[in-house]
């Protein structure tokens, strides 16, 4: 039923497209969309202490029709999976996926034979860009998975590594 | 028509062209620009209902008639209130001037033209406008 096949613009010029894609990058406006504890830290990276809006993706949209980024943020439990579906199909192009959190990478700590309830990773349900390991990730984490998603919709990165000390 | 004239409708048009463009722009630029098409999962990229959620039924039902019988009260009041701005202006003027109508008669006059139309209420009163229960056209 579904496709990953889409039209492209009528118009495209190569310049142009370099453009959108720098504003686009740095402007990713994310869903509100919390299916699990990962959401918690999702809301404590867009509040004060952590600052997403320095990055320039704080504007949480509650439509799926405003937004660009989907940040599957916990386990996707199958009960979910309609909604989920649902709201990635109605975000318009150009759309991307984080998948936070080891639940929505692979199902993380739900995974064991014989389970029932959830589905092992949000790239069983649509084309993830990034995945962000950690049980919850820190929020530091998520700008970094922000920032990598910005990298692959430029092709540079803007700000710097973070060496570990 | 001579020359200044032709010059004012050429500005006219000018500008008149220009706010079309500016209305019309965005959205052709939106349409040669956007993508097409999105993809999608389950081929619901045109639901209307953006929570996720199915949605139940049709919004395109019957609502209550109640509200259109209020609605129609409503309009009533504000012609009311429309009549009464002219009326207050000329009444001003005679009571300053004391022209041909006099303040007593002028005031008895608003007062004639507000009390019948002030009568409104006790009509939509007497025919249960103000009781908010569903109507039923049901013949039987």
């Amino acid at each position: 039923m579904g496709t990953q096949e889409f039209q492209p613009p009528i118009v495209q010029f190569a310049p142009l497209d370099k453009l959108l894609a720098l504003g686009r990058a740095n402007s990713l406006w994310p869903m509100t969309f919390g299916i699990a504890c990962c959401a918690i830290e999702m809301m404590a990276t867009g509040a004060s202490r952590f600052d997403l809006a320095r990055f320039g993706a704080e504007v949480f949209r509650p439509s799926p029709r405003h937004c660009d980024v989907m940040i599957v943020c916990g386990t996707i439990s199958k009960k979910m999976v309609p909604a989920i579906k649902t709201l990635y199909d109605q975000m318009p192009e150009p759309k991307w996926v984080i998948a936070m959190g080891n639940c929505a990478i692979s199902g993380g700590p739900f995974v064991f034979d014989g389970q029932y309830g959830i589905v092992e990773g949000a790239d069983q349900l649509f084309p993830v860009d990034v995945f962000i390991p950690g049980c919850p990730p820190r929020p530091e984490a998520l700008i970094e998975g922000i920032i990598e998603l910005e990298q692959k919709i430029t092709g540079f990165r803007r700000w710097p590594v973070v060496e570990v000390e | 028509m001579d020359k200044q004239a032709t010059l004012d409708l050429l500005y006219v048009a000018a500008f008149f062209l220009g706010g079309l463009g500016f209305a019309a722009g965005p959205v052709i630029i939106a349409l040669l620009l956007a993508p097409r098409t999105t993809r999608n999962t389950a081929g619901k990229s045109g639901q209307l209902i953006e929570c996720g959620m199915e949605p139940i039924g049709d919004a395109w039902i019957r609502f209550g008639i109640v509200y259109y019988l209020y609605a129609l009260m409503f309009v009533a009041f504000a012609v009311d209130i429309l009549f009464l701005f002219p009326v207050a202006l000329i009444y001003r003027k005679t009571a300053e001037a004391a022209m041909n109508i006099g303040d007593m008669r002028a005031f008895i006059e608003i007062l004639l033209f507000v009390g019948i139309l002030s009568l409104i209420i006790i009509y939509a009163w007497k025919k249960g406008v103000f009781k908010w229960e569903r109507k039923n056209f049901n013949r039987q």
